[in-house]
């Protein structure tokens, strides 16, 4: 599919200088906007309000035309091709969800499948195979109407009609923003989940950076002026804040949320070969696991630090250099 | 009349429980009026105005009229309703909606003598005035229908791709059934009530009876008259209400 104007090999979505004027309106609602998504990359565009990053997601499938810049998806520039065609190759979620309530669960999974022609029986093995993957147990829910469910259910099968016509990209604009916060966490996990087995490339609009932080690869910042201010991973935004709006926009408490987006083999990593020999009471734990539950298995267990086994050898970390680690953030490693 | 249209789409669950009532009633005032008249020495007058073929027709004739004003009602209405909630047109919109307010608003007498007097008089003149009056209700609960439609869900639906048309089609339309047959449903009673004035165009119709019993001071004729209109009105609404029930998209 892509062809000589793609900037980087593995960049699916890239907006190039994009932006949009409303009529009537002072500013821009976006302007002279440049990001590269790769392929498979979850990115959140997150700021406060009025700041452009629904609009910004809407120029992607053109619900929005852009009045400036290119948008190139797949290497292919879809400013100017069929708007139809291109949003059938683009699964969308809404935090309205958006359910047809006329129609039954399975019907509303196949609707762009159907817009695609595809059989009756095939689209019904697909939407059951979908409210599968989705935790949803298809012999009940088929033939049920979107009323019937709660709302936490609704958005599941929001995010497996996306998924219907299995599109390379999805767009998602504040999917979790409706569903009650225990259902929301939950349903983030889940996806988190999902995303690692389907590895689309995802573009999420939220306004909550918590959120963000807990989902995104990576994660663009918009500020006031409707620019974007930082785009990069959520550590490095916890760690490095581009500017003052990024700090305040994040909040207080950075190093401690750092706790949960450190490996123990970060730790490893920046604090070289030194080991804390003369510990008391370890906990075993694997090097893939947060600082965060690190410290959780630490302090339920009242031990002084835990035990990692590794190739070499077991090693062993206190209780302070976890703790160290998380405060000082110019050595966490890229 | 179609804020109550709207009302009445909120309300026809509840006639679940008694569907059988209104054609009972029906019956009732069918058998009442018969007996009634069994009852009487008619004079040569009434005999003749009463006869079953003379009835018949008239009832026959009642039920034409208002079949063909509500078809043409529907075939204009409808599409002038979608037509009128399709974006860049809203200004028209409102013009469209003051004339049909116009319509309902000038009684159907006045519009049928004035087209009696500038086109002759008949069965499709009056139709034109049934028409001009009745299509109020059903082009503004389309209109209403189509934009009582959840923002998100043509949100959703342009959003995985569907055409204005497809959206039309799949979501606008079949999500305004409900709110669109009520409006149908009061101009299918609006006409069978204002159906009884084309008899003063010429137009047959149980109005007929009604004014000839009033012109020839006999009670027996006036009541039958009226008595087959009201069951006819009850026997509309009933259907309707029937078809409502049968046509509303199942989940809403």
């Amino acid at each position: 599919m892509s062809d000589k104007h793609t900037p980087g090999d593995d960049a699916m979505i890239v907006l190039d200088g994009v932006s949009k004027h409303y009529p009537g309106q002072e500013g821009p609602a976006v302007a002279e906007l440049s990001m590269e998504i790769k392929r498979g990359e979850f990115v959140v565009l997150v700021g406060p309000s009025g700041c452009g990053k629904t609009t910004t997601l809407r120029m992607i499938n053109r619900l929005v035309e852009p009045t400036g810049g290119r948008i190139l998806i797949d290497g292919e520039d879809v400013t100017h091709s069929d708007v139809d065609r291109l949003r059938h190759g683009i699964g969308y979620v809404i935090q309205q969800i958006g359910l047809l309530p006329h129609l039954t669960i399975a019907d509303n999974i196949a609707l762009v499948p159907k817009m695609l022609g595809v059989k009756k029986a095939e689209r019904r093995k697909r939407a059951e195979e979908l409210l599968e993957m989705v935790g949803l147990a298809p012999a009940t829910y088929a033939r049920r109407y979107p009323r019937q469910l709660s709302g936490g259910q609704q958005q599941r099968v929001g995010v497996a009609r996306a998924l219907a016509a299995d599109p390379p990209v999805m767009l998602m604009d504040e999917p979790f923003g409706a569903v009650d916060p225990i259902a929301r966490e939950k349903l983030q996990m889940e996806f988190l989940r999902l995303q690692d087995r389907l590895r689309k490339t995802i573009v999420m609009v939220t306004h909550d950076i918590d959120e963000a932080l807990r989902l995104g690869d990576r994660i663009a910042i918009f500020g006031p002026g409707c620019r974007l201010v930082q785009f990069d991973t959520p550590l490095e935004i916890l760690s490095n804040p581009a500017d003052d709006f990024v700090r305040d926009f994040v909040g207080g408490g950075a190093p401690v949320r750092r706790l949960s987006l450190l490996k123990v083999s970060d730790v490893l990593a920046s604090f070289g070969p030194a080991d804390d020999a003369a510990l008391g009471r370890t906990v075993p734990v694997e090097a893939g696991e947060s600082v965060h539950r690190a410290l959780e298995l630490v302090l339920a267990a009242r031990a002084e630090g835990v035990e990692v086994a590794l190739a070499g050898g077991v090693r062993r970390i206190g209780l302070q250099t976890l703790l160290t680690a998380a405060s000082q953030p110019t050595t966490v490693p890229a | 009349m179609s804020a109550a249209a709207v009302e009445n789409v909120e309300v026809s669950g509840g006639r679940r429980s008694v569907p059988w009532l209104l054609p009972l009633v029906v019956v009732a005032l069918l058998v009442g009026v018969w007996a009634y008249v069994n009852s009487l020495h008619m004079d040569s007058i009434e005999t003749r105005s009463l006869a079953f073929d003379v009835v018949a027709t008239a009832v026959w004739k009642h039920i034409e009229l208002v079949v063909a004003s509500t078809i043409l009602t529907i075939a204009i209405g409808v599409p002038l309703g979608v037509l009128l909630t399709r974006p860049g047109i809203g200004r028209i919109g409102a013009v469209f909606l003051a004339v049909a307010n116009a319509g309902q608003a000038v009684p159907s007498i006045g519009v049928l003598v004035v087209l009696a007097m500038l086109f002759g008089v008949g069965f499709w003149m009056a139709v034109v005035a049934l028409v001009a009056y009745a299509l109020l209700p059903v082009l503004r609960n389309t209109m209403v229908g189509i934009r009582q439609v959840d923002a998100a869900l043509i949100d959703a639906g342009r959003g995985m791709g569907m055409s204005g048309f497809r959206v039309l089609t799949t979501i606008e339309l079949p999500l305004a059934v409900p709110v669109m047959l009520a409006g149908i449903r009061v101009a299918l009673i609006l006409n069978v009530g204002a159906g009884t004035l084309a008899a003063y165009t010429n137009a047959g119709g149980l109005g007929s009876i009604i004014s000839s019993g009033i012109a020839l001071d006999r009670m027996p004729v006036l009541i039958v008259g009226s008595t087959l209109t009201i069951c006819l009105a009850l026997t509309v609404d009933w259907l309707a209400g029937l078809a409502e029930r049968v046509l509303r998209p199942r989940g809403i």
